[in-house]
């Protein structure tokens, strides 16, 4: 079990249109997978399909055709409240503009999924202060969000795109608002959450900074995965100025 | 071009658009129909022959015009939230700042010309069916009312083009003072509101103690006379105001408190949104709350009124048609009466007396009101003792039994042998009782209309000795006063469920990502909708509860102009509340469609 991939996705694609109106393929085709552990970043310029494939995988949109398999459940399938439900709890999410409720206290928010659930108040306590002492928002627990830094926002969404121990945090441009120190401290705490705790990320970015966290990196243009990255024992600023090149020469 | 793309917003936005139309339309309709009375003297001084109800009237004016200016500054509002994005927009894209406030007033003046036009119409029409359902129902014609009131049309007109006018440069203005930017991310951030605990706690204490002044005012209204009724008014529209600002946004955050209850599903973020809007629609609650009463009291009292004809008819005589000498035809008619109770007489009038046979009255004593208090009688039987011994008032009761009566009679009676010596012709008299008379309200009327005929009643000069001559009289000095009731009751409801109708939606726009941000994150749309019914519930629940408890003390206040406000008082509640609850569906359906995506990805 410990070798299944927590994510496949298996010739995906995505046509926007009517059969008999004019038709826009947005994905021709994608096969990727993200095994259990793995931090994947997947890179791509604006329309090359990226954001498409993101709402595939978190359940948002279906694909035309293809599979996505999560967790070992192929989520093609789910309909209604499945779905809800599957996003639930085993999938986490961060967004580039944090998607806070604004009229709930940090806690407040973190603790929502797990009122999804039902878990007990008393456990659903011990579950966030645990999660809000890894990303070191205990002292904010209390606050609204509007009271909070665009750093702190983000720690916030994050712990509660964890507090449910999701099979894969996915992550859309989630420094894309942040300041360079925010936005470094937030992947150092995600760099440390995969690595401590074993948290499978997806991060889908254009920033190649960001990507540098990951060990692998896809690279997507018009709608297929053209070229893949390895970390491996690089440093991270050599990983950096590989990305950038590649960046160099991708886009062309 | 720039019209071009105004046009091409309100066509994308149809349905939001088509809410806020036929939101002025309704509006416009209710103030036509109630301005169709208002301004018709002819009809108030016709039919409400009780002084003051041309004040009544226009206090009503006066409330309905404050009512509709809220109201259109909501609808206003709603108007707004959908377009100041699309106008920031064509601002940024390079449109000159006064051809956009051109753009702003000619929209709003447009729309609320176009929905006060289809308004009036709608309000002519409602106000015909209205007014014909009404008197058929209470059996009163309405002299000098009709549907078209030129009147009423001009002053609707002018009352609400001076409001759009005013809309339309209040939308111009904030439109244009505002950043731009501003306009582009129009997201209502609440922020934590601070209040301090002393001040809490004073507002508690003042909603109970104002309410407590307020309710004693009206139940003693003999102690306190005319001041009563100012100072019930006062102390009740400020301690609704502080209970909805304190009281209501304690419980919530006591219910917050309370971690088992509120870590359930998403009632978290339900009691929430509740506990930002209530501090929000503080005074729209207590506006609504205030209306809600004032209606329901309106409504209560005219429906009190209709039933109190009948009893106040029943206090005049206990049967319900007597006839004098009739034909074998009207008997048979009169066999048409359903369940009826017949009982005749034989009776012969000799001078200044009366007689009747003692036999007859023994088998079947007279039946006469005792009156024990406003509207309030009890059956007395009057056997030939009673009668033989009577100070008068049994002559004055029994005198519908005289042909033709025009004078006071003393009843007298006697043996079966006397009655045959005494001389005279022998009238026969048939009395009817039946089990409701308003439900055979027709038949008997033309019963009445036939025996007056026959014994050659000059009706033109109505003696109130019969049950329906007393009933006729009463009711059209009441049924005017009912109609008003009716009238008011249901034109502050319409247009108090409509005012927080769009109170509501006005929001929604800034609530919609919100609901797609928790159907991302994985709640149920199931349990969305559930969360939307509850927190939609509690804003017409609440100001609902506080205005049926208004009423029930205000009723009091009524005790010295009928028998018993609170008879059958289920009904003028009943339709209330159904029609409050079908204004709550048409807000619930209206906000899910608003704020539930089905389509996550498209934003």
């Amino acid at each position: 079990m410990a070798d299944q991939p927590v994510v496949v996705v298996d010739q995906v694609t995505k046509t926007y249109g009517k059969p008999n109106e004019k038709q826009y393929q947005a994905l021709k085709g994608i096969n990727l997978t993200v095994n259990k552990g793995e931090f994947v970043g997947i890179m791509g310029a604006s329309g090359s399909g990226k954001t498409t494939l993101l709402n595939i995988l978190s359940t948002l949109d279906a694909p035309t055709s293809g599979q996505v398999t999560i967790n070992g459940q192929d989520v093609t399938q789910l309909r209604g409240n499945q779905l809800s439900d599957f996003r639930a709890k085993q999938i986490g999410f961060i967004f580039q503009d944090f998607n806070l409720l604004e009229n709930l206290t940090a806690r407040e928010n973190i603790t929502l999924p797990l009122s999804l659930q039902n878990v007990s108040a008393r456990q659903a306590r011990g579950a966030v202060d645990k999660i809000a002492t890894t990303l070191g928002i205990k002292g904010v627990l209390g606050h609204y969000p509007t009271e909070l830094s665009g750093g702190q926002k983000q720690r916030v969404a994050a712990a509660r795109a964890l507090v449910q121990e999701p099979a894969i945090l996915f992550g859309d441009e989630p420094t894309g608002a942040l300041d360079s120190t925010s936005a470094r401290e937030l992947l150092n705490t995600m760099e440390t959450l995969n690595q401590d705790q074993g948290v499978s990320i997806l991060l889908v970015t254009h920033d190649p900074f960001s990507a540098s966290y990951a060990q692998r990196i896809l690279f997507i243009k018009d709608g297929q995965i053209g070229q893949e990255l390895v970390h491996g024992d690089k440093t991270q600023e050599e990983f950096y100025q590989e990305i950038l090149s590649t960046l160099g020469t991708f886009q062309q | 071009m720039l019209n071009k793309l105004a046009l091409g917003g309100i066509r994308s936005r149809f349905r939001d658009y088509a809410v806020l139309f036929s939101g002025l339309v309704i509006s416009g309709a209710i103030f036509y129909m109630f301005m169709a009375l208002a301004t018709n003297s002819e009809f108030i001084a016709k039919n409400a022959p009780v002084t003051g109800a041309n004040f009544i009237f226009m206090f009503g004016a006066v409330l309905l015009a404050i009512i509709t200016l809220v109201y259109i500054v909501y609808a206003n509002t709603f108007l707004m939230s959908m377009r100041q994005r699309d106008y920031a927009m064509f601002i940024m894209l390079g449109a000159k700042s006064n051809k956009i406030g051109q753009l702003i007033f000619l929209e709003t003046v447009l729309i609320g010309l176009m929905a006060t036009a289809v308004g009036v119409i709608v309000g002519i029409g409602l106000t015909v069916v209205t007014a014909n359902i009404l008197m058929a129902q209470l059996h009163a014609p309405l002299i000098g009312f009709s549907g078209f009131y030129l009147p009423a049309v001009l002053s609707t007109f002018a009352f609400f083009i001076v409001l759009f006018v005013i809309a339309a440069f209040f939308n111009q203005r904030r439109l244009l003072k505002t950043p731009i930017l501003q306009l582009l991310h129009a997201d209502q951030t609440p922020n934590r509101i601070k209040q301090k605990r002393i001040w809490f706690i004073i507002q508690i204490v003042g909603a109970v103690v104002l309410l407590a002044i307020g309710y004693a005012a009206m139940i003693y209204i003999k102690f306190f006379q005319l001041l009563a009724i100012p100072l019930a008014l006062v102390t009740i529209v400020a301690g609704t105001y502080f209970l909805f600002n304190s009281l209501f946004v304690g419980l919530i955050a006591l219910l917050k408190r309370q971690e088992r209850f509120a870590n359930k599903g998403i009632r978290m973020f339900t009691l929430s949104q509740l506990s930002f809007r209530i501090r929000d629609y503080t005074k729209i609650l207590s506006v609504v709350a205030m209306l809600f009463a004032l209606a329901l009291g309106a409504i209560t009292i005219g429906i009190g009124f209709n039933h109190e004809i009948p009893l106040m008819a029943s206090s005049q005589s206990k049967y319900d048609v007597v006839l004098h000498n009739p034909s074998t035809n009207l008997i048979r008619q009169a066999e048409g009466l359903t369940d009826a109770t017949k009982v005749s007489y034989n009776q012969k009038i000799v001078g200044e007396n009366v007689y009747y046979v003692d036999t007859q009255v023994k088998a079947h004593p007279f039946l006469v009101p005792k009156v024990t208090g406003l509207g309030e009688s009890t059956t007395r039987t009057l056997n030939a003792g009673a009668i033989n011994k009577d100070d008068g008032s049994a002559a004055m009761a029994l005198n519908e039994f005289i042909p033709n009566a025009r004078e006071v009679k003393t009843p007298k009676v006697v043996s079966a042998a006397v009655f045959a010596s005494l001389k005279g012709q022998t009238n026969t008299i048939v009395t009817y009782r039946v089990p409701d008379f308003v439900q055979q309200y027709d038949r008997i009327k033309a019963l009445v209309a036939a025996d007056d005929k026959a014994n050659k009643v000059n009706t033109s000069i109505p003696m109130m000795n019969s049950k329906f001559t007393a009933y006729e009289v009463i009711n059209g000095m009441f049924s005017g006063l009912e109609f008003m009731g009716f009238f008011l009751g249901l034109a502050f409801l319409a247009m108090l469920a409509s005012t927080l109708m769009f109170k509501i939606l006005s929001g929604a726009a800034y609530d919609k990502s919100r609901y797609l941000m928790l159907q991302k994150v994985g709640v149920r749309p199931g349990l969305l909708r559930k969360s939307i019914r509850q927190e939609i519930g509690a804003l017409f629940l609440l100001p609902g509860l506080v205005g049926v408890v208004h009423v029930l003390f205000g009723l009091q206040l009524f005790r010295t102009l009928m028998a018993n406000p609170y008879d059958r008082i289920w009904i003028p509640f009943t339709i209330f509340i159904v029609l409050y609850a079908l204004y709550y569906g048409l807000t619930v359906w209206l906000y899910q469609s608003i704020v539930i995506n089905k389509q996550l990805a498209a934003k």
